[in-house]
């Protein structure tokens, strides 16, 4: 026994100084969203899950890029803060996911701030603000409560939904649940996380254990396929997809609905921006896809999210921008994706700037603001 | 059922755990079914395939073992074979010749609509296939009596760790530890755990982790800077390695806790001086079945210099294609040969050299010399300085770099690629365009931790150096690699490469 304690205490210090080597490794090289200046951008929220943390700053470096991250104290991604709208002043809310915060580039580079820019170019009766309300990691659903909790007091003139066709049906199937917890009382949620909080906080000042809660939760995500063979990749795009497809593509449609009644409820319009997955556009990365996808028994469809979203939402009476034929469009002259991240580029976000100023303007939405 | 796999996990857990409390005949009969489920689990369609190849090969070897004339033994020998050779011929290689006989015969303005059916390549086929032959021709050879039992030849064959990418076994070595009972014992699982961890650590962390590299390098239509191909190909090196290797300490870890113990497959193959000395590293299993089953019945090294030199092209060359229906499959081979027939006149010339001073041995014995050759290589000095550290470091780089290049040819997505990628090379080197951030770094960091342990296991000369260590440094070393796993590895649950071969 003596000689198990032992060898116990061994592997135990051992292990504790690796742990320590490795984490001082990480935090100074390993630029990662697991990273705790990027994780401390985060705020646990009883309703929604979590969202950004008011008034916190951090600096984003990986190999691609180098980005200033501020957010202001209404909890979105701006430097200035987001007070009553003056007389003068008409307010875009685009609410979205990772592709609407857009970490990777400055806050200056992002569509949200060159649409701003675009629409205020020409100077004229009202000046335009374009709050970038997109939080990592969202779908439908956490959008629809983040619009309800905390977008809807900017007081928008027109909602812009930004969907990511490449996951958000899966993300609207995995959150659905918080959709029947929104309208209960938050005490009970509150007392009980209480303690998990406390965990997430120790697990938040360390990157090692951000890393290895990121793969027990990928690993526990995968516990209902341990006896099943492995599910192919991207069911969003699938021929043949699995049957929460369809029900993640109905969830998203009733969000939306939401969102566009809560907004006419408050005056304001709302149209739904379709965005693309990095291989829709680049045509070496679809390749690659396509054979991993093969390779695992299934058969990827390029545009199959997109026409699946389009299909779904095609019985609301809301404007809706796909900006694929934009970036398609746009790619061959440049990368409009990054290569390490599934993100736009600064480049990616002018042109979809671009598209979004044409078409508000062809469907008369900055007149009507 | 991929080994990186949770549904693997959970297979070997179940079989583990009723292995060991099942009598010997049990066991034999849990491995059967077993082997079946994972095989059925790639394609249950080809299972009937497996069992065909078993029972054509059990029952060539009963009638080895009865029949007296040399002639009829021959035909049955040759029964066997034709077999397994029409198996893989037809399965493998099908679609590559019908499509080169559609490319040859459209040139001449004939359509050849006859031979456009597709066939799928079975998983495994190339290395059970070869399994089965061997027994055979062992049989005829008189080096093993046939096997009776049915039961313990289809253990044989369908034995899951090796299934599906080898080790490519032999009855000699496999079929008596089935046929007796087995006792596991405390070193096998000591070892066999490490051998699991490393072999996971070698394809999670390096060969997944260098894959994104090589496919941005060798993508279609890439065009990379010489110096960029040149780390693309670097990160293949390593991956395929990682990959195989992995794959391979996976089989002989598990097979280890099942109290069987499977060949050595690889020895730190980029850390050898010589084209001979590579193949005596790689995949050993393969090349010693291609140097016993095909180089050595084609007369080998008996004879004159050219015949030697024509056995050694065409034994590499079909040993290039059996990796795949595909021409940079077959140049490989030819590559391969070519090294291995140009390095020969320098083996002489190095083996009298060291003869003339003093050192034991000679060329012709390499393969009785391969310890004390691997040593001289890590420690020059025990030789007497005849080769000096620096001189073994400059050669095996050299060795390294013309390995590189055959995996350049080998990785190459097309004839096309290829010299599209050795014109980078070769005419657009371009060193300033280097992509430290996007290639040489990711390199460094996924390679030299896999490196560092090659290092410790040539300098002891043992590829199980890591469990004999003393506890600090052991502990120190299975502390890191689950580390690295688990920070760093890629567990995307990607196949094995060697799986499409």
């Amino acid at each position: 026994m003596a000689w198990l304690a032992r060898r116990a205490l061994l592997l135990l210090a051992i292990g504790g100084a690796q742990f320590a080597a490795f984490e001082g490794a990480l935090r100074t090289w390993g630029h990662s969203e697991a990273a705790p200046s990027f994780q401390a951008l985060f705020v646990p929220d009883a309703q929604i899950g979590y969202r950004l943390r008011p008034n916190a700053r951090t600096r984003f470096v990986t190999s691609e890029f180098d980005a200033h991250i501020a957010i202001n104290a209404q909890g979105v991604r701006d430097d200035r803060d987001i007070g009553p709208r003056p007389s003068n002043e008409r307010r875009i809310v685009v609410l979205g996911d990772s592709l609407v915060l857009s970490v990777q580039v400055d806050r200056q580079q992002t569509f949200c701030s060159l649409l701003e820019a675009r629409l205020n170019r020409d100077g004229g009766r009202y000046t335009y603000r374009v709050i970038n309300a997109g939080v990592q990691g969202y779908g439908p659903v956490e959008e629809l409560l983040f619009f309800r909790e905390i977008a809807r007091q900017f007081q928008p003139d027109l909602v812009i939904e930004a969907i990511f066709v490449g996951n958000d049906a899966e993300e609207a199937v995995a959150s659905a649940p918080r959709l029947g917890r929104a309208g209960a009382a938050t005490a009970a949620v509150m007392t009980s996380e209480t303690l998990i909080t406390r965990l997430r906080r120790i697990v938040r000042h360390s990157m090692v254990l951000q890393v290895l809660r990121l793969r027990i939760v990928s690993l526990v995500d995968r516990l209902p396929t341990w006896t099943a063979p492995p599910e192919a990749p991207l069911q969003s795009y699938a021929a043949k997809p699995a049957p929460r497809i369809a029900d993640g593509l109905r969830i998203s449609r009733d969000c939306i609905e939401s969102i566009a009644n809560d907004a006419a409820n408050t005056g304001a319009r709302t149209m739904v921006m379709l965005v693309p997955a990095r291989f829709q556009v680049d045509a070496a990365d679809y390749d690659r896809l396509k054979a991993a996808v093969a390779q695992a028994g299934g058969e990827l469809v390029r545009d199959a999210a997109t026409e699946r979203f389009n299909a779904a939402l095609a019985d609301l009476p809301l404007p809706r921008l796909d900006v694929l034929p934009a970036l398609r469009a746009a790619a061959p002259a440049g990368d409009v994706f990054f290569q390490q991240t599934v993100h736009l580029t600064p480049r990616g976000h002018e042109v979809v700037a671009d598209a979004m100023e044409r078409f508000i303007r062809e469907k008369g939405l900055a007149s009507g603001l | 059922m991929v080994f990186n796999s949770l549904q693997f996990v959970w297979f070997f857990l179940v079989v583990y755990a009723l292995y060991r409390v099942l009598p010997h005949r049990g066991q034999n009969w849990l491995l059967l079914t077993a082997s079946y489920y994972f095989y059925a689990a790639w394609d249950y369609r080809f299972l009937g395939l497996l069992v065909a190849s078993t029972l054509v090969d059990y029952t060539c070897g009963l009638a080895l073992g009865a029949i007296q004339v040399q002639r009829r033994r021959r035909a049955v020998m040759w029964v066997s074979i034709g077999f397994n050779v029409t198996l893989l011929g037809f399965f493998k290689y099908f679609n590559f010749f019908a499509d080169n006989l559609h490319v040859v015969f459209g040139a001449l303005g004939w359509r050849l609509d006859f031979v456009t059916v597709r066939v799928l390549l079975p998983v495994g086929i190339s290395f059970y296939t070869f399994v089965t032959m061997s027994y055979v021709i062992d049989v005829y050879r008189r080096d093993i009596a046939p096997t009776r039992n049915l039961l313990d030849f289809a253990v044989f064959v369908a034995y899951f760790p090796h299934l599906v990418a080898g080790p490519i076994l032999r009855a000699t070595t496999l079929l008596p530890q089935i046929a007796t009972p087995r006792r596991v014992t405390g070193p096998q699982i000591r070892e066999g755990l490490w051998l699991i961890a490393w072999g996971f650590f070698q394809k999670i962390f390096v060969a997944d982790n260098l894959a994104p590299l090589a496919s941005r390098v060798f993508a279609p239509g890439a065009h990379e800077t010489g110096i960029n191909v040149l780390l693309g190909t670097y990160a293949f090196a390593f991956q395929i390695y990682g990959d195989f290797a992995g794959y391979s300490n996976i089989a002989r870890g598990t097979s280890k806790l099942m109290g069987i113990e499977l060949i050595e497959n690889f020895r730190f193959p980029y850390l050898v001086l010589t084209p001979q000395e590579f193949w005596r590293h790689w995949h050993i299993s393969l090349s010693t079945w291609l140097r016993d089953y095909l180089y050595i019945p084609l007369g080998g090294n008996r004879g004159p210099k050219w015949k030697t030199q024509r056995n050694l092209l065409i034994t590499m060359l079909l040993g290039g294609l059996w990796h795949g229906a595909a021409w940079t499959f077959i140049l490989w081979g030819l590559y391969q040969g070519l090294l291995l027939m140009l390095y020969r006149p320098f083996e002489s010339a190095f083996a009298a050299l060291r003869h003339r001073k003093g050192s034991q041995g000679a060329t012709g014995a390499a393969f009785a010399e391969t310890q004390r050759y691997r040593r001289f290589h890590l420690r020059a000095s025990r030789f007497g300085g005849q080769v000096d550290a620096a001189g073994s470091a400059f050669a095996a780089c050299i060795m390294f770099h013309l390995t590189c290049f055959g995996w350049l040819i080998f990785r190459a997505p097309s004839l096309r690629g290829l010299g599209v990628l050795s014109r980078s090379v070769f005419t657009h080197f371009a060193p300033a365009t280097v992509d430290v951030t996007g290639l040489l770094v990711p390199l460094l960091l996924y390679s030299v931790p896999l490196l560092i342990v090659h290092a410790l296991e040539a300098r002891a000369d043992d590829v199980l150096v890591v469990p004999r260590m003393p506890v600090v440094i052991r502990y120190t070393v299975y502390v890191a690699t689950m580390y690295l796993i688990f920070l760093f590895g890629n567990f995307g649950g990607s196949e094995f490469i060697y799986f499409q071969f």
